[in-house]
């Protein structure tokens, strides 16, 4: 029996650089090799394509790649001319244009190639993250130089790879089917003939389809909890997220410019009821950015549990009164929800919020052209990686008028982030990640939501793996239990 | 001579209010979109869009040039059957339509010839006896279809049929090629999807049945003793049918716009979902595509129903109806 399992978004571009969602992504870390590979459900890594990689000096790493690695679509053995052109995509661009991932590599400086299977990694500067969201994941897939060449532009629809798995069909808006390659050399065999992958965006209907038994695999809604674990030969996944959502506070405007209200802000919102009142109790509440299990977690982060008499004390301070201010958020039920609790809780301290709820389009646009200084609170979520730099580069002061919608502008937080970056040793990482997020936490710009939760259903013949995000799935180790 | 001329103006001049037609609504959603706030590159890669790429994506899409330049771009392109290419996948536009267009259409006509094989019968049934318990238990039965939502009916259909008795699959359009699986596939969504419009057609029947019974010349029938079936069955139907095909044209573009909800519940392919997501996404030039082929089919669907409204009704071919 080979598994059917839903994904919630259609194939956009299988070309790693360009991809767009998580769908892509496990497909091309299925089908492609990497040099290392994540080890199932875990963020280690062990090599892959590479036979060995020896590093020289803390920018230049030496790899020699297995050798009879064969591409599919009869396109040859990966050399190491093969890695040097997929990694010099995201240096050079692809005939000109920057890929869209192509910061995952920014550490990188260039490729050399030694040998038909050896070459250099040389680095602009030291990079834990390199590894972590660049080379280890879909963005470090090593593509055949001569398929990219042949194909052109349709390399955002064939996945030319040399991984454990090749991309048998693909039926746009319908389904994808994923086949074990016979032959793929290394040591991550797949452990399932064929996985077919059904593309049913709404989770309501993929449950139900789960139920009607269509389905082997399948995300699902938190409310849908306690009827899932009732399913027969059903195991219930739940995996704690990284991801983060929080209310962004502009400090650039108005009222809000003065730390006071900010922290009076922070003490009236009751977080805890937003947990119960609009995810249904089925998410741990955040304290601070970077969610549990992760590199630079600040444990010991504070608790702003709610506490009017503090934040009308604050108020009181200000002088100010009768503030108002706008909520903007985007327009599905939970943030709605959010806007509506924080509304009803500021109103008990005497500030008004207009909720502004915004489609997709109209929300992500606030990214663009300065168009987030008008904002006032916000609610924001983002997703994460791995790596602590790929969260805290939100929060620059280069971002302001981008993505750095607290328009919060933080000389030592941006050379804390610099040299989180060029540090490897964990500890110095993890001790500069906390100071980070204790700056965030003195500006009272960001009031942290929630990390999120993923829950997934499998039948019980079936052992699906998950990277520790719940977001990345490793279809090759996906098995029969 | 003259009645083929005629004919040849009638068709040319309906040719061109075609093409006005669809390139006026199209115009109108070209620029309506274009008032909406949000961009590509923003929606598909979040905070990943740095400015460098949000350039690279508005050029790929030729939202940098003049408005008037890229409607020029537009029509000039349609009119040799270039949508141009999706700036993710790089698959021309025409082929991402004309992947789900089958599905579509697949699930409006089968919904539309299910709405007229029940909800005839239903009008017919409750005008033959008006106002007895028959008549008014079909009346509550035809607007609880009406007002019953298509959501509400998709799920009772999911929880009964697929997930109760594993008669029928939920998810999908079934497998290429093989048109048993296609044909289970198509059930589910095209019985959510009809269910209001037999209530619609039913009361419309009836309505319209009524009328024809009650006009001169089905009593001149009477009077001649002809049977009750044959006046029913042989003349009034058929005249009381002619405000029911002229509501199926409006009715087929209706069930094109309802098909959104459905395609998404059943996680269908089809153009429904497809001009959904690609608004949401902000991409213009499938959003475009996409009206082009709908304002299309539903002015060949128009043109249709004239065509068979003047075969029914010859009064309404010679100008008089």
């Amino acid at each position: 029996m080979n598994p059917v399992i839903a994904v919630d978004a259609d194939i956009g571009s299988l070309d790693p650089g360009n991809r767009v969602g998580t769908t892509e992504g496990n497909i091309i870390r299925s089908v492609c090799q990497t040099l290392v590979r994540f080890e199932p459900g875990k963020l280690s890594w062990s090599n892959d394509a590479a036979k060995e990689i020896r590093q020289v000096s803390d920018t230049e790493f030496e790899f020699e790649l297995n050798a009879g690695q064969m591409f599919t679509g009869d396109f040859g053995e990966m050399t190491a001319e093969d890695v040097k052109y997929s990694f010099d995509r995201y240096i050079n661009g692809d005939n000109g244009k920057k890929l869209a991932y192509a910061d995952d590599m920014e550490a990188l400086k260039s490729v050399e190639i030694t040998g038909k299977y050896t070459g250099k990694l040389i680095l602009k500067h030291r990079s834990a993250a390199l590894w972590l969201i660049g080379i280890c994941d879909a963005s470090g897939a090593i593509l055949s130089k001569k398929a990219c060449e042949q194909l052109g532009d349709k390399i955002a629809t064939t996945l030319i790879g040399s991984g454990p798995l090749l991309l048998k069909e693909w039926r746009p808006k319908e389904q994808f089917l994923l086949a074990a390659n016979p032959d793929y050399k290394g040591p991550f065999k797949a452990r399932v003939g064929e996985i077919t992958g059904k593309i049913i965006p709404e989770r309501r209907t993929s449950f139900l389809a789960y139920q009607a038994k269509e389905l082997d695999f399948t995300a699902f809604d938190a409310d849908q909890l306690d009827t899932a674990k009732t399913l027969p030969d059903t195991d219930v996944i739940d995996i704690a997220g990284v991801d983060y959502t929080w209310i962004g506070i502009n400090v650039q405007k108005g009222a809000l410019a003065d730390v006071k209200v900010r922290q009076a802000i922070r003490w009236a919102i009751d977080v805890d009821a937003i947990i119960q009142g609009a995810y249904a109790g089925a998410t741990s509440r955040a304290k601070t950015l970077l969610a549990p299990g992760l590199l630079g977690n600040w444990a010991d982060a504070p608790l702003y549990n709610r506490d009017l008499e503090k934040a009308q004390a604050l108020l009181a301070e200000t002088g100010l009164s009768g503030l108002t201010f706008s909520f903007t958020c985007l327009n599905d039920a939970t943030s709605l929800a959010v806007a509506q609790i924080a509304q009803a809780n500021l109103a008990e301290v005497g500030i008004t919020l207009n909720i502004n709820p915004m489609d997709s389009g109209a929300y992500w646009a606030l990214g663009a052209d300065n168009a987030s200084k008008d904002l006032e609170l916000t609610l924001i979520p983002y997703t994460s990686k791995f790596d602590p730099s790929f969260q805290t580069q939100w929060f620059l002061g280069s971002q302001v008028g981008l993505w750095n919608w607290q328009h919060w502008n933080s000389p030592e937080f941006d050379k804390l982030h610099q040299q989180g970056v060029e540090t490897l040793e964990k500890a110095q990482r993890e001790a500069i990640y906390i100071e980070m997020q204790k700056l965030l936490d003195e500006s009272a710009s960001c009031i942290w939501i929630t990390h999120g939760r993923n829950f997934f259903v499998d039948a019980s013949w079936l052992t699906p793996m998950l990277l520790p995000n719940g977001k990345d799935w490793q279809f090759e180790y996906f098995d029969r239990a | 001579m003259i009645k083929a001329q005629r004919t040849a103006a009638f068709i040319a001049s309906r040719l061109v209010s075609v093409v006005l037609t669809i390139a006026g609504a199209t115009l109108l959603l070209f620029l309506m979109m274009r008032l909406v706030p949000g961009d590509f590159a923003s929606v598909m890669l979040g905070p990943r869009a740095t400015p460098e790429l949000r350039v690279q994506i508005t050029q790929a899409m030729g939202l940098d040039r003049s408005i008037p330049e890229q409607l020029w771009l537009f029509f000039s392109r349609i009119a040799t059957g270039d949508f141009g290419v999706d700036v993710v996948s790089n698959r021309p536009i025409l082929d991402i339509v004309m992947d789900v267009i089958p599905n579509t259409l697949a699930l409006a006509f089968s919904a539309l010839a299910l709405a007229l094989l029940v909800g005839i019968p239903i009008g017919v049934i409750a005008a033959l006896k008006p106002g007895s318990w028959l008549d008014s238990g079909l009346a509550l039965l035809s607007i609880s279809f009406i007002t019953t939502p298509t959501l509400v009916v998709s799920v009772a259909l999911f929880l009964v049929f697929a997930i109760g008795l594993h008669w029928l699959p939920v998810a999908g359009a079934g497998e290429p090629g093989d048109t048993i699986d296609q044909l289970r596939h198509l059930i589910l969504p095209s019985v959510a999807l009809a269910l209001g419009w037999i209530g619609y057609i039913s009361r419309l029947v009836r309505a319209s049945l009524l009328d024809t019974l009650a006009e001169l010349h089905v009593r001149t029938l009477r009077a001649y003793g002809v049977s009750e079936y044959r006046i029913v069955g042989l003349y009034s139907l058929k005249l009381a049918l002619v405000p029911i095909v002229s509501i199926l044209g409006i009715g087929l573009g209706e069930l094109i716009g309802s098909s959104v909800v459905v395609e998404i519940i059943f996680a269908r392919p089809g153009i429904g979902s497809l001009i959904f997501n690609s608004i949401a996404q902000r991409n213009y030039p499938i959003v475009q595509a996409c009206v082009v082929f709908i304002v299309t089919f539903y002015i060949i669907a128009n043109l249709m129903v004239d065509m068979i409204n003047a075969l029914l009704d010859p009064r309404i071919a010679a100008g008089r109806g």
